[in-house]
């Protein structure tokens, strides 16, 4: 690991921690600019390359545990992020077309059937391979939203991508819940364990839905009429903040309860609900803080030896979703050049810190008894997906489907 | 070039267009969707036809060839059921009116056929901003001859069609003060207007030789007149209707011009002159800006009438033919829609009620998927 203290300017890790945190943020806005700019890549994807650049695999200006301090922003970034997908969903679509519900369960099931066969054909413990087989099935929804705000798509395949990230995502969260169920397997008290955190599964499925529906509700209590439309971003960032703060204090899931708080204030508002992308500009900042920290938190460690399983996870996900995407696009509506692009919109791997309900960034505390090489080569695999899913993002929406108009666009 | 021949098709025969509102579910804009769900709508059962029309954010459908109002509004409501079938497995909504109350012309994306680029090329902004949405009805005709007086005879009533289906007071988020906004774009075209006043096919082939010779023509296509003569299909087309709200009030408008067809064929209660024109322009201002309520003036007598009053005396003329073409259903609920305002009035109405633009397209949509 490279030495950055023979840099002249002070460590960021001895500065005043605001200080610290405007520096970056500051140097990631100009890197990203140019990058985008320059070799015209996503934003997003700059300023993970800038949090990459700060972090144990770059300079070393950071450390993984500095993002300690910072994870109540981190949560709110999500949070917030979440929140505004929720309000986009319209969930009767999936009624209305069951075809594109079938697909939406499908894609992530096998994703994560292909990424548990082929990595314990590869040689990895069945158990383990198939916890990364849940998490491979998820699609950052971090990522799908915050790449919708920078290229501004119109169109099927970035509904498709929202809704179907939203599904895939609480589905996987869902299953990692119920994952250690299947861990204790063959333990003494496996009936006890199971029982216990089948109750601990039910409690944070139907208290997050209890918390969204409450929050939902109270955006709408406390935004009608008399409210001044330009405090709804600070009341709403207020509101989220309360909920995933109660989420996590509670043991819940953040991921749930904001996208069903987002999806119940629309509900109850209509047009009356406004929500700006991020929830305006303070939700912006927090938008690139989390992409920081995600590059901070990046790891390649065991690439070398590992890449044979890291290969495994992104070939396989890649296959399932493809093939689920693929084999229901006619009787779900979707043209095969849209299904080709809605595979590969929806390649971004969904972050650990999105899928589990935990406090810190201690991985192996949630997964107990995962092995540590398949959570390492999950990890790998997270980054690389993570940090080029921007490029995937485009390349889907913007190359392949042509949702994106290159036309200047005016607000309704 | 030289105009092709008029094929003759069975007298007063109907066929309706209606171009139609692609929306966005979430925020109710446009929604540039038409390629999307021409697909999903690629093998209907039904014998009418859906295609493309110049932006994507708007799509045409058409009936199958009608004869009275019974079957026409089964086919438009068989219709109006598989397109907002197919509208909500796209989560799309689709809806009437003759603008869209807050889209931005700028942000529309022409639909990717040859035409519609050479249109688009030829116009600039103007092949935009014609995002607007009008009803076609097609009137069957024996011949050329007929076919050009009638569409003369019929200039006098143009305003009663204009102010029974305007349904497009809002443009670009703004009350414009108008029942009918849409015609002002389509006033913005150079071949947009009337036909030119002659009363044989033969006369109207030397005006359209000579339009070709000048190379601002190329086919009867570029013509965007309120009623133009149609030879392929052996119609005259009525192309001044606002795409109404709902599809019941867009086949009780072709039955009431069905109607009328059959009086002014059948009775010849006037013969049309070139002087009918002179208030033409006027009383179309009328009908656009006041609706219902507009101020017409008599081309032969002078005199001012309001147009709900000429409307309805002209249903009390018609009444016989109606009957005889089982279409007196359809001018009913025309007779009733002059004293409940038209679909324009019925807009203004949601938005004074305090509804947001978007929730006022969404009302609209609601209403013509028959939700």
């Amino acid at each position: 690991m490279p030495d950055a203290s023979w840099l002249a300017w002070p460590s960021l890790r001895e500065a005043d921690p605001v200080l610290a945190l405007a520096a970056v943020v500051l140097l990631a806005l100009v890197a990203a600019d140019l990058a985008h700019r320059l070799l015209r890549l996503p934003r997003l994807m700059g300023y993970m390359l800038v949090g990459m650049l700060a972090s144990p695999l770059g300079l070393g200006l950071l450390q993984r545990n500095d993002l300690a301090d910072w994870k109540p922003l981190i949560d709110l970034a999500i949070a917030v992020l979440v929140f505004e997908l929720g309000s986009r969903l319209r969930p009767r679509w999936l009624l209305d077309n069951p075809w594109l519900a079938l697909s939406s369960v499908l894609e992530g099931l096998l994703a994560t059937l292909a990424v548990g066969y082929l990595l314990v054909w590869l040689g990895a413990p069945m158990l383990s391979a198939m916890a990364a087989g849940v998490v491979a099935g998820a699609t950052s929804p971090v990522i799908a939203m915050a790449s919708v705000h920078e290229l501004r798509p119109r169109g099927q395949v970035a509904e498709r991508l929202l809704l179907m990230c939203a599904l895939n995502s609480v589905l996987a969260m869902l299953a990692l819940k119920l994952w250690p169920v299947l861990a204790a397997a063959g333990q003494s008290n496996w009936a006890a364990d199971a029982l216990g955190w089948g109750a601990s599964a039910l409690f944070v499925a139907s208290g997050s839905f209890l918390l969204g529906l409450a929050c939902g509700w109270l955006v709408d209590r406390t935004g009608r009429p008399g409210g001044h439309r330009a405090t709804m971003p600070v009341l709403q960032i207020a509101l989220v903040m309360l909920a995933s703060t109660l989420a996590s204090i509670w043991g819940l899931s953040p991921l749930l309860t904001m996208l069903i708080a987002g999806i119940t204030a629309r509900k109850l508002m209509g047009h009356r609900l406004t929500v700006e992308p991020s929830l305006g500009s303070a939700g912006a900042a927090l938008t690139v803080l989390l992409f920081l920290s995600t590059g901070l938190l990046f790891t390649l460690d065991g690439l070398v030896q590992l890449w044979p399983w890291v290969l495994a996870i992104v070939v396989a996900r890649l296959l399932g979703k493809g093939l689920a995407v693929m084999l229901l696009a006619r009787p779900s509506g979707l043209g095969w050049r849209q299904a080709l692009a809605l595979t590969l919109a929806l390649q971004p791997m969904g972050g650990l810190a999105v899928l589990l309900v935990m406090r810190d960034f201690a991985w192996q505390s949630q997964l107990p008894g995962i092995d540590i090489a398949v959570l390492q080569a999950l990890l790998v695999a997270t980054t690389l997906m993570q940090l080029s899913g921007p490029l995937w993002v485009q390349l889907g929406l913007r190359h392949v489907a042509g949702e994106c108009s290159t036309e200047p666009r005016h607000g309704a | 070039m030289a105009l092709e021949a008029f094929t003759r098709s069975e007298p007063l025969t109907l066929g309706v267009e209606l171009e139609l509102q692609l929306l966005d579910t979430l925020d109710f804009n446009l929604a540039p969707r038409a390629q999307d769900l021409l697909r999903v709508l690629d093998r209907h059962p039904g014998a009418w036809d859906v295609k493309p029309e110049i932006t994507r954010s708007m799509i045409e459908i058409g009936t199958s060839i009608q004869r009275a109002h019974g079957p026409l509004r089964d086919e438009l409501h068989d219709l109006c059921r598989q397109l907002s079938r197919g509208a909500r497995k796209l989560n799309i909504g689709i809806g009437g009116g003759g603008t869209h109350a807050f889209q931005h012309w700028s942000e529309q994306q022409i639909f990717p056929t040859e035409r519609f680029h050479y249109i688009s090329e030829l116009y600039g902004y103007l092949a935009k901003q014609f995002t607007v949405f009008g009803q076609h009805v097609h009137v069957g005709v024996p011949n050329g001859d007929d076919a050009l007086w009638l569409l003369h005879a019929l200039s006098r009533y143009v305003p009663h069609f204009i102010a029974l289906s305007a349904s497009s007071p809002f443009v670009q988020g703004v009350d414009t003060g108008f029942h009918s906004a849409r015609l002002n774009s389509v006033f913005a075209f150079p071949l947009s207007g009337r036909a030119p006043f002659v009363l044989s096919w033969d006369e109207f082939g030397e005006y359209f030789q000579k339009m070709t010779s000048t190379g601002v023509v190329q086919s009867m296509k570029d013509f965007y007149w309120d009623i133009r003569p149609k030879p392929e299909y052996g119609t005259i087309e009525l192309r001044v209707c606002d795409t109404p709200l709902t599809v019941d009030k867009a086949a009780a408008l072709a039955c009431y011009l069905q109607s009328l067809c059959r009086h002014l064929r059948e009775e010849r209660p006037f013969e049309p002159t070139e002087d009918d024109y002179l208030v033409y322009t006027y009383n179309r201002f009328q009908a656009c800006r006041f609706g219902l309520d507009g101020e017409i003036v008599d081309p032969r007598t002078k005199q001012r009438h309001k147009l709900r009053d000429d409307i309805l005396r002209t249903l009390a003329r018609v009444a016989e033919h109606a009957l005889d073409l089982h279409s007196l259903e359809a001018n009913d609920q025309l007779r009733e829609s002059l004293f409940q305002g038209n679909d324009a009035t019925w807009l203004r109405a949601q938005r004074q009620a305090g509804l947001p633009m978007p929730a006022v397209v969404q009302a609209a949509s609601e209403r013509w998927m028959m939700k």
